[in-house]
This record gives structure tokens, C-alpha cells and sequence, in this order.
């Protein structure tokens, strides 16, 4: 199993709402290794966000075990999770959650404000960061002055400029349209190519999952079945 | 603390934040001005002279004794020097608006009585030597351009000339006072010259004496003075009542009713409706965030980290206005003791008043910015995400 695999063990989270227990994941067994880009799928409210935000140590299950890159978060602290999430995790959201009074850079540095960096360090790091994602030029913008799109890979920025193993995206493209979602697609594509992150992305667009190596289904707080892309790669 | 995104957020909404810090800044003078007020009285009462001693009548202050005590009370043991002092109560024709005091006193035991005033210009042979003679604060000359030798026309209301015209006073001499609490506004003529007119028949009015200070010889017990003076008298014509200056003060401050007070009230009042103004504008800030607070959690950034830039953010728009109500008091104390200084010649911001609006500015800042703070730091990443911004 590698560094960066993703382990889902017994997993159930249950919601109280008017007096009455919602089971949102019962009892899943999941293993997604590492260096993969999964996609997960399954109707709204099947606890796709749910399953995302507990593997991203966000949220805290009630029952079962997450370990991810072998570290079992069920049995982290707050304080602990969240200096875990600031050295492991990076994430990407569907409405961007750029800070708008910060500029690009300094957006993309806020992450790197928990690490051991110096001054220097932080700026060249996350100039880095956007140079990846092919904004070298946007780095003194607001996030009102620039595009969806480019928000988005903004965010993708600042959610790979810790070098962070694990990468959690939910509908990063929902409020995208064809062209832009499909160059933020290929960046997700990259990251996880080029730099071996695990990655898994929330969608329920098809085509969007297209660009993952596995697709996992989720109906009703259960896993659906698994599709390998790279196996069926030929026929598409 | 991520520094920069707190000076960012702190002018996001650049109206609501200049409307917040203004308003801490006008509250913080006011505070100041109320406060100035307030020790200004007390200092006017604490500052008083130990070896003076007032002696007016039983019925009350505005009851005149008669001449004829002065006499009887130089007699008294301990008592070294005696001035009249004799309200005169006239308007100055040429700024009917203005006001300031004038009164007939003894040249000869004045300045030795009060050696907190001083001559600045002029002569006190020339204030002696001239029966219709004057000495002026040097605040009252500035205000009014007056020079040396100058002639200052004065109607009289209590006393009256008998030819219809004003009395006139000849500036001798230009008084300062080392002590804030003895103000530079006032007027002194010989209470001689007012004497004479009405025993001439030159003016009429009443023909006794406001108030006898005594001097207290330096050894001697003022207390057995003051019972000593008002045994003389006891059995009339007109019975006295002698006090320290500390409680002639006092008794002429709390005319004004119980002031200090009144102005307790009033500044709690501000200070009221300024934490709710404040709270306000952070509770609002606070919800706003909620989102960014998600992030920086989601992020990494330890459960505080938002609850502090919330706090910080309260408590620099309160010090921030802090510091502008401070120096505006400063840039306006000048006028405001221009103002009132005749009336209330101890009113000035002392350090403590200062501090004190600034203490309470940020106070305010703090509990303000706790509510949110700790909204902040107890919402989970995802309840903060969730919320629809
Ligand atoms: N904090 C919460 N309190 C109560 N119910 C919740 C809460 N969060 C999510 N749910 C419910 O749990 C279910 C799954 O939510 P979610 O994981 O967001 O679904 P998805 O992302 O697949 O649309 C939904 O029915 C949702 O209403
Ligand atoms: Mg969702």
C-alpha cells in the first residue's frame, strides 16, 4: 500500500435532524490507492460531500476508521486535524473560496503561513504554484478581477502550493462551463500525473469523471460499483 | 496571525468602517470633554489655598456684610491681611455677547494673598496709585486686543453711575496665574474707587462687601480663626459664616447642581449606545466571514486564528478612533478652555483623561470583538462552508 492511499474502514456518519437520525454513509469499506485521481459519483445528497470532508479530516465520522497515507484521523484532536490538513490535504471547492480581499499570491500563500517557511520561501513557493497552473501573470489580481476559471485554478493553486500528498475537490468545475472546466480537468489530470497526488474529486458531470483513472458510485450512504477508465480506455 | 489579511479586511467596507471609527472617535472626545469637566471642578476645589479663608454672610452670597466689619477682624489673632472682594456684575458695551467677571478688591493685600497671580505687564504702583485703575487677565487682553494704558468702558447693572455713563477702568497691568484652577479672564479694580463713587454720590448701588478673604498668619490654626470670626458676629447686625477656600469652592460648584454627576450619566449614556454600534458592526463583519473563517479552518489554520483576526479587527477600529477623539480634545482644548475657562478655570485634559477614553475605547473593542471571536472559533469548517454566502 502506498504513502498516499486512502483507507475507509466501518465508516458511518449520521446526521440528527428533527429529532431524526439521518444515516448519510453506513458502514463503508473503501481503499483508494495511492497516486490515483478518483472521481466520486452518485445522485445529490448521497453523502458525497460527507465522504470527502471526513477523508479531508474536516469532519469526524461516527462509527469505522479513516486512515489516510496510514494515519488514522479518527483519533486526532482538533488541533491535531487541523495541523494534519495543513500539512497533508489541499483543498479545491465548487464556489472557489478565494479570500476576496487578498490578491492571487496572497491567497496562494496563505496555506504556506503554517509551514516553517521564511518570507522568501513562501513568495517563491507560491509563485511556483501559479505558475503551474498557468497564471504567472494574474499573481497581483483580486479574485473579482479574474474569470471563474481562472479563480478555480487560483485555488487549485493555493491547494497544491504545500505539497500536500492528498488533493479533495468538490464539483470544482459545477460552476464552470465546458471549456473552462475541461482545462481545470487537465490540470487535476496533471497534478496527479506529473506529480503522483492522490486526488478525488466530487462530481456528478460524467464527462468530468472521464478524466479520473477510477470512478467510485455512491447511492444512499453505500458504495456503488467501481469503474477503471484506464481499462476501458480503448473503447472511448 | 495571517497580519496582512486583517489590514485587508479591516477597510473591506471602507464606509462602515470609517462610520464605526468615527463614531468610537467622537465618543472618546466627548468622553474626554465630560471627564475634563468633571476634574475640572474637582480641581478647582482641591487646588485651594490652605491659608486663605472666605468669610460671607450666613443668609447667603449674595448678601453684602457691612465695611464696617474689616476692622473687627483685623483684630482677630492670626489673621495677617484682609481683601475685599466685591462683585461688580457690569457688561462690557463693545461684546454684548461675551461675558466675563470683574471685582473690586484691595490692591494693597491682593497680590500679596495670591501668589499664584503675577503682573505680566504694567505696574502694581500704577494699579495702586490710580483710583480708577485696572489689572486684566492676560486671556481676557488677548481676546479683546487690549493694551496697556487702554481705557475699558464697563455698564454697570448693580452699580449704577448717577451721570448715566459707563464706568470707565484704566488697564494697569496685565495679570497671569500659575495655576490652571485661578483663571485669566477676569477684570480687578480697586473696590476704593467703587467705594467713593457711591459715598459721593457718583453712583449708587449697594454699600457693603461680597466677601472678606482673611490671611492666615503662617503658624496660626485657621479652624480657630473661622470659629473665632464667626463668634464676632453672632449676635448681628449681619451673622458670618467662615469657611476655607477648599469649601467656599466647593459650595460655589455644587450651585451648579450635582454636575459631576449628571455628567457620569451622560457619558455612560454614549458609551451605551457606541458598544452596541460597535457590536454591531462586528457581529455583521462576523457573519460575513463566515465563509472566509471556513477556509482558513479548512486550511489548516488552528481554531483561534479566526476568532483573533475578529478581535484584533474590533479592537483596531476602536483604536483607531480612540486615537482621533484623543488628538481631536487636543487640537480643540485651547478653544474649549477659551470657553469655558471663565467659569471653569480647572478644566483641562490631565493624562488621565486622555487614558481614560482610551481604555474605554478599547474595552469596547474587546467585548465587541469577543462575540464574534467566539462565534468564530466554535463554528466547525464544514458549518462554515455550508453557510451560503
Ligand atoms: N450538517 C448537516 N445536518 C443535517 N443534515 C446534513 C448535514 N450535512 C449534510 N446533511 C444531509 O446529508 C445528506 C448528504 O449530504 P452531502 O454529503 O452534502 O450530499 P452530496 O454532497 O452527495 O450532495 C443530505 O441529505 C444532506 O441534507
Ligand atoms: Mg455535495
Amino acid at each position: 500500500m502506498s504513502q498516499n492511499s486512502i483507507e475507509l474502514r466501518g465508516v458511518t456518519r449520521i446526521y440528527r435532524r428533527g429529532g431524526q437520525d439521518l444515516r448519510v454513509l453506513d458502514e463503508l469499506d473503501l481503499t483508494m490507492a495511492g497516486s490515483t485521481f478518483y472521481a466520486l459519483m452518485g445522485p445529490s445528497g448521497s453523502g458525497k460531500t460527507t465522504l470527502l470532508n471526513l477523508v479531508g479530516g474536516l469532519d469526524r465520522a461516527d462509527a469505522g476508521e479513516v486512515l489516510v497515507g496510514g494515519e488514522d484521523l479518527t483519533g486526532l484532536s482538533d488541533t491535531e486535524l487541523a495541523r494534519w490538513r495543513a500539512d497533508h490535504v489541499g483543498f479545491v471547492f465548487q464556489g472557489f473560496n478565494l479570500l476576496p480581499v487578498l490578491t492571487a499570491r496572497e491567497n496562494v500563500e496563505l496555506p504556506l503561513l503554517l509551514l516553517p517557511l521564511g518570507r522568501r520561501q513562501r513568495r517563491e513557493q507560491a509563485e511556483r504554484a501559479l505558475e503551474m497552473v498557468d497564471l504567472g501573470d494574474r499573481m497581483d489580481h483580486k479574485p473579482r478581477e479574474l474569470s471563474g476559471g481562472q479563480e478555480q485554478r487560483v485555488a487549485i493553486a493555493r491547494a497544491i502550493a504545500t505539497d500536500p500528498e492528498v488533493i479533495l475537490a468538490d464539483e470544482p468545475t459545477g460552476d464552470l462551463d465546458r471549456d473552462t472546466a475541461d482545462a481545470v480537468l487537465l490540470l487535476l489530470q496533471r497534478l496527479n500525473r506529473e506529480l503522483g497526488k492522490t486526488i478525488l474529486m466530487v462530481t456528478h458531470d460524467p464527462q468530468a469523471a472521464g478524466y479520473a483513472d477510477r470512478v467510485i458510485h455512491l447511492d444512499k450512504g453505500k458504495l456503488g460499483r467501481i469503474d477503471d477508465n484506464r481499462a476501458t480506455a480503448g473503447r472511448s | 496571525m495571517p497580519f496582512r489579511l486583517l489590514f485587508r479586511s479591516l477597510f473591506r467596507h471602507p464606509i462602515r468602517a470609517l462610520l464605526t471609527v468615527g463614531s468610537v472617535a467622537i465618543a472618546v472626545f466627548l468622553i474626554c470633554m465630560l471627564h475634563a469637566v468633571v476634574t475640572g471642578l474637582a480641581r478647582t476645589v482641591d487646588a485651594a489655598a490652605s491659608n486663605r479663608l472666605l468669610v460671607q454672610s450666613a443668609v447667603s452670597l449674595f448678601v453684602d456684610l457691612p465695611l464696617a466689619y474689616q476692622g473687627k477682624m483685623a483684630a482677630v489673632p492670626g489673621v495677617e491681611a484682609i481683601c475685599k472682594w466685591q462683585w461688580f456684575g457690569g457688561r462690557y458695551e463693545q461684546d454684548k455677547g461675551g461675558f466675563f467677571a470683574q471685582f473690586g478688591i484691595d490692591p494693597e493685600t491682593f497680590f500679596a494673598s495670591y501668589p499664584e497671580i503675577t503682573l505680566q505687564e504694567g505696574s502694581l504702583e500704577e494699579f495702586q496709585k490710580n483710583r480708577s485703575a485696572c489689572i486684566v487677565g492676560k486671556d481676557l487682553a488677548a481676546q479683546y486686543g487690549w493694551q496697556l494704558g487702554q481705557t475699558v468702558p464697563i455698564a454697570g447693572t448693580i452699580f449704577t453711575r448717577t451721570d448715566g455713563r459707563p464706568w470707565e477702568f484704566t488697564i494697569a497691568g496685565i495679570y497671569q496665574t500659575s495655576t490652571p484652577t485661578i483663571d485669566q479672564q477676569t477684570l480687578y479694580f480697586q473696590f476704593e474707587y467703587l467705594r467713593q463713587s457711591l459715598e459721593t454720590g457718583g453712583a449708587v448701588g449697594p454699600d457693603g462687601v461680597g466677601v472678606y478673604m482673611l490671611r492666615v498668619q503662617r503658624g496660626a490654626d485657621p479652624v480657630a480663626i473661622q470659629a473665632a470670626v464667626d463668634a464676632l458676629f453672632a449676635n448681628g447686625p449681619q451673622r458670618v459664616q467662615t469657611t476655607t477656600e477648599a469649601e467656599f469652592n466647593r459650595q460655589f460648584v455644587s450651585m451648579l447642581g450635582d454636575v459631576p454627576l449628571l455628567m457620569q450619566m451622560v457619558g455612560g449614556a454614549v458609551l451605551f449606545a457606541i458598544f452596541f454600534a460597535v457590536l454591531n458592526t462586528m457581529i455583521m463583519t462576523g457573519r460575513e466571514r463566515t465563509r472566509d473563517i471556513g477556509v482558513l479552518k479548512a486550511l489548516g489554520f488552528p481554531n483561534g486564528t479566526a476568532g483573533m483576526l475578529l478581535l484584533a479587527e474590533s479592537l483596531l477600529l476602536c483604536g483607531l478612533g480612540a486615537t482621533l477623539g484623543v488628538l481631536a480634545g487636543l487640537l480643540l482644548e485651547p478653544a474649549f478652555q477659551a470657553a469655558v475657562g471663565a467659569m471653569l478655570p480647572g478644566f483641562g485634559f490631565a493624562g488621565d483623561t486622555l487614558l481614560l477614553g482610551a481604555i474605554l475605547a478599547l474595552g469596547i473593542g474587546v467585548v465587541a470583538g469577543l462575540v464574534p471571536a467566539f462565534r468564530a472559533s466554535r463554528l466547525t469548517p464544514v458549518q462554515a462552508l455550508r453557510e451560503v454566502g
